[in-house]
């Protein structure tokens, strides 16, 4: 196990001039639950490790006029039991519960699990069917992106080394939204997905008038599946047009084989979620 | 010898048969033990082992100059430093503590650096580079079996154990069956898990050395370190922590540990400690032995077995460490708690060069009566039958004659057990298969078990502890059993409790220690049961002791008085208070400490005739459980479970439910998504990530066990041991309700969701 330089830093502007000094070579540090596995493991070697658990002003969740907005490193636990996320977003909460261990919940962050870029990362769904938009500081500039085009690759993102995801906004939706979020691993809970998908469905006079769905595990990053939102909007929902979609969705993903899973089981798999998660529409 | 009717002969009891509360609850529910790796004393090196990374090989040399550049680096340890006999082998000597020439799979262990910090020595052992000779190497089974490549190249073959069992004439037995079933199956790996990874720390001091690690045999680890030191065992002592789980794994693991570290110590002077990381962990202990299992089942129309033929193989790894044990408990109990009259069974244990196997909670039972299990429902559906009503046909009875033709002298409760735990799941009563909303079924499943307790036909069975009482009136227990979480310690102090008529709080129980009297392994389920008789004999003659104190000074008749609360009493009403009775006695002259050396009859087995008496007595179990299917995904759910259980005189049913709830979670494990994943004899997935244990939210609710207390007469107060019988029916309890919900045969277990997702479209 090689060795790296540790630094805390109790606010932002002080992380941003690091990063903006040491932009090569540093890895951020919220939780460590991603980063200090795959240190181990010599995955990653990095010369300085920045950690930002301590900053106050990444740690909220606060409801503004039309969004609700959440520091960068706030804890997946404190998520969890947010009456907020849990009154507004019910894909988002979901995902949440759902999350890893308790244990890795008191100390995973937001941030944490959007910029460390699993293709399986349990938050990235829901965010992205919600649209919410992340804010990517540096010492010189601030940037806004849709999480929709924020995952690069297996764990690659567009964020540049000397910025930080500072926080991300989600807009609050219409409570007659139709969210859903279903996770499948290898066991009943503490586990990594295997598929796992998330919808938000603007339902009126029973007819689709907005969809979103985007899967995990599927694709060398989280994905919308435009093809099939398109394909399901202004529409009624049915039995048949839910067939059609999980189809579609199919086609939309390019699942890999890996230790978790063969590639035909997540594809498989994909059609049984989006079916899953779009039934209840329905009976709505 | 103890006349085995004292040993239960008490009318009522006080303590034996209560839930009382372990006696390490509070400090464990405190953290405050100390496990082995906590605590190092100061000037402490840290070793890692370094592992081979090639499945057969020869070690041509290691090199080390980039690893002694790490600052901080003390010292590569290799098979040229082991001053004795570098051999750890359990049953034959064919494992060395530290390979020094074949390699056998990929993992083993070549060296250990030691260094003055865990980092430096984790950092120092990725630079060593060990040049080894590729030989071929064989993987699959059968290849093995069939000795296509040779697993190692100072054997002729790879079958390095072969047993048989022989009753009666199985092709007379198959003609006169009315039905017959075949099936091959399957069976996995299983890592233990157990929550304390292997650690072992070695303290030399002068001529002498302590080691202090988690194990199953103080005295047995003792003469392994002896033996590869070259010194005597009486300068070799052994102390067993508070320790983390072990499920038979340590009892490989602790000498093998504790060898290496001994081995490092002795190099360079001081203490070490040699921790495995769980990676090391997975690669480099032992497993259950993963089996392929050849069954034919005859019964006639009423049902009545009439032959079982089968033939077993375990795959040993690259070392026979206790298959030659597994392959033959699991052969000698393959037909099952069943009367059969025709029995052939052959089984084989092979080398391979794959990690090696080792003692697993169960030992060759979990593998060979997933199959037995499942044949009995083959064949209950084969003649239209009730797979309850087949069993307790044929579901052995006292005085009936088992597979390998021993008479059952003892109660025999297993019928009882069945017959109790199907009528509680309501299995008369409801369906066995229903439908549920979204591609779901449900279905019931049932499974017996039996397992046969002690060490009985292999080694001399016996027991010894020392009990002693204090000046106070406060009681210690000496012991060489193994306290690993299973409450051996809480079972102990009940026994000297109620034998002595003292409550639970005078009581110090004190195992482990190669210090302590030599009792055996604490394996095979016998540490309470067996152990527990020898706290027993010591605490009857204490108490005989004080009563004869008592009789003699006050002329009372010592069958008139007795202990009860820490009160002499005397028919006559007279009372005296225990405290002062244990001074009186140390002022005459009584001797307050006492042995209680145990030894019931011992089992035979005839390896040439195939047939014997292997164990003393067995335990049953019977378990239902109800699984839901979603055929849309492949995820099965265990959602119910009623077991039933045959533990003799059960001493505190608490404990008995922390075996059954840790084997109902293990059996799942086992039967559904425990998968270690080799490829090439390498394991893919040395981790908890991606080698799953079932969590909270997999398991079922599990009812209040039935306890059917079928007495073993030489166990503490009729006890039989029942910590590895609970872990047996569990996966053939699972496979017979899947394949009862889909209607499909599960053979082979682990029956992943993928797995049995994509079968049930095939």
């Amino acid at each position: 196990m090689p060795s790296f330089e540790y630094k805390q830093f109790h606010d932002i502007a002080q992380t941003l001039k690091f990063l903006d000094e040491h932009a090569e070579g540093t890895k951020i540090i919220a939780g460590g639950t991603d980063l200090m596995v795959q240190w181990k493991a010599g995955k990653v070697n990095p010369k300085y490790v920045v950690d930002i658990s301590e900053i106050n002003e990444l740690n909220y969740i606060e409801e503004k006029a039309g969004y609700v907005e959440i520091g960068g490193a706030t804890k997946i636990e404190s998520l969890r039991r947010s009456n907020i996320i849990k009154y507004y977003f019910d894909s988002l909460y979901e995902s949440l519960r759902n999350f890893a261990t308790w244990q890795v919940r008191n100390m995973a962050t937001l941030g944490g699990n959007l910029c460390n870029a699993s293709p399986a990362a349990d938050l990235a769904p829901p965010l992205m069917v919600l649209n919410a938009i992340g804010t990517l500081k540096s010492f010189k500039n601030e940037r806004t992106v849709d999480l929709n085009s924020f995952f690069v690759g297996p764990g690659k993102t567009v964020l540049n080394g000397n910025e930080l995801l500072t926080s991300v906004r989600i807009p609050v939706t219409d409570r007659i939204s139709y969210q859903k979020f279903i996770k499948l691993g290898n066991r009943g809970s503490h586990i990594l997905s295997v598929v796992n998908i998330a919808t938000n469905i603007i339902l009126r006079d029973n007819t689709i008038n907005k969809a979103a769905i985007a899967l995990g595990a599927v694709a060398p990053t989280p994905i919308r599946a435009r093809k099939t939102e398109e394909f399901l909007t202004n529409k009624k929902p049915s039995e048949g047009l839910i067939e059609g979609a999980s189809e579609l969705a199919v086609k939309e993903a390019n699942p890999i084989s890996d230790i978790r899973a063969s590639k035909e089981y997540r594809t498989s798999m994909i059609k049984v979620l989006t079916k899953r998660a779009l039934v209840g529409m329905i009976k709505n | 010898m103890m006349n085995s009717q004292e040993l239960f002969s008490a009318e009522k009891y006080l303590v034996i048969g209560q839930d009382v509360q372990r006696v390490d609850a509070l400090d464990k529910a405190l953290g405050k033990p100390i496990y082995t790796a906590d605590q190092p004393p100061a000037g402490t090196l840290y070793a890692r082992v370094v592992k081979s990374n090639v499945s057969h090989g020869l070690i041509k040399q290691i090199k080390y100059d980039h690893a002694k550049s790490v600052e901080g680096f003390v010292d590569l340890i290799t098979a040229a430093d082991v001053p004795g006999i570098n051999e750890i082998g359990y049953y034959v000597d064919d494992q060395p503590a530290i390979c020094g020439r074949e390699v056998k799979f990929k993992g083993e262990v070549l060296g250990l650096v030691v260094a003055k910090t865990e980092k430096a020595a984790e950092e120092a052992r990725a630079l060593v580079n060990a040049e080894i000779e590729e030989l071929p190497a064989v993987f699959d089974i059968f290849d093995a079996f069939e000795n296509k490549v040779l697993a190692r190249i100072d054997k002729t073959t790879n079958t390095l154990k072969t047993v048989k069992v022989r009753l009666g004439d199985v092709e007379k037995g198959f003609k006169s069956a009315k039905v017959i079933v075949e099936g091959t199956y399957k069976t996995g790996y299983q890592d233990h898990v157990y929550l304390e990874s292997d650690a072992a720390l070695a303290i030399p001091m002068g001529d002498e050395i302590t080691v202090i690690t988690a194990n199953q045999n103080p005295h047995h680890v003792q003469q392994k370190v002896a033996r590869v030191l070259g010194i005597p065992m009486s300068k070799v002592k052994i102390i067993t922590p508070i320790y983390g789980g072990s499920f038979g794994g340590k009892n490989d693991m602790g000498p093998i540990l504790a060898a290496q570290v001994s081995i490092a110590a002795w190099k360079v002077g001081v203490p070490v400690l040699l921790e495995y990381t769980m990676e090391d962990a997975f690669t480099s202990h032992g497993k259950r032995d993963p089996s392929i299992i050849k069954f034919k089942t005859g019964a006639a129309e009423n049902g009545l077995l009439t032959a079982v033929e089968a033939e077993i193989i375990f795959d040993s790894g690259g070392y026979a460490n206790r298959s030659p044990y597994t392959i033959v408990r699991g052969a000698l109990q393959a037909m099952g708690p069943y009367k059969v009259p025709n029995v052939k069974i052959n089984g084989y244990a092979v080398y391979t060069n794959k990690v090696f196997e080792g003692g697993f909670r169960g030992f060759g039972n979990p593998q060979t009566q997933f199959a037995t299990e499942r044949q009995m429902d083959k064949l209950a559906n084969k003649l239209n039958m009730d797979p309850v009503e087949l069993r307790l046909a044929n579901l052995l009875r006292k005085g009936d004659m088992t597979g390998t033709g021993q008479l059952l002298e003892n109660e025999v409760g297993v019928g009882e057990a069945l017959s109790k735990a199907a009528e509680k799941s309501g299995w008369y009563s409801k369906p066995h298969r229903w439908k549920l909303e979204d591609g779901k079924i449900g279905g019931l499943g049932v499974a017996v078990a039996w397992h046969g307790f002690g060490t009985s036909y292999l080694s001399r069975e016996y027991a010894d502890a020392l009990v002693t009482i204090s000046r106070d009136g406060s009681v210690n227990v000496y012991s060489g059993i193994v306290e690993m979480g299973q409450g051996s310690s809480t079972a102990l102090a009940q026994i000297a409790s109620e034998t002595l008529g003292v409550p639970m709080e005078y009581i110090k129980v004190q195992v482990g220690s190669s210090e302590y009297p030599f009792t055996g392994a604490t394996a095979g389920s016998r540490g309470a049961s067996i152990c527990g008789a020898a706290v027993y004999v010591a605490s009857k003659k204490l108490k005989e002791r004080i009563v004869k104190f008592v009789s003699d000074k006050y002329s009372i008749n010592p069958t008139k008085i007795d202990i009860k609360d820490k009160k002499i009493i005397t028919h006559n009403g007279l009372t005296f208070d225990w405290e002062k009775v244990i001074q009186e006695s140390y002022s005459a002259g009584v001797e307050m400490s006492a042995k209680g050396y145990y030894v019931p009859p011992q089992g035979t087995y005839d390896f040439e005739t195939g047939r014997g008496a292997p164990f003393l007595d067995y335990a049953y179990l019977a378990l239902v459980v109800e699984v839901e299917v979603d055929t849309n995904t492949g995820i099965t759910r265990v959602t119910n479970a009623w077991p039933a259980l045959c533990a003799g005189k059960v001493i505190n049913p608490s404990l008995v439910n922390g075996q059954l709830y840790g084997s109902i979670a293990m059996g799942l494990g086992y039967a559904l998504m425990e998968e270690l994943k080799i490829e090439n004899g390498e394991i893919k997935n040395p981790n908890l990530t991606d080698y799953l244990i079932p969590t909270m939210s997999d398991m079922p609710k599990i009812e209040d066990p039935i306890l059917v207390e079928d007495i073993y007469p030489y166990g503490a107060y009729g006890s039989k041991g029942i910590a590895e019988a609970t872990v047996i029916p569990v996966a053939p309890a699972i496979a017979n309700a899947i394949s009862e919900a889909t209607s499909m045969d599960v053979d082979e277990i682990p029956i992943t969701q993928e797995k049995l997702y994509f079968a049930l479209r095939r």
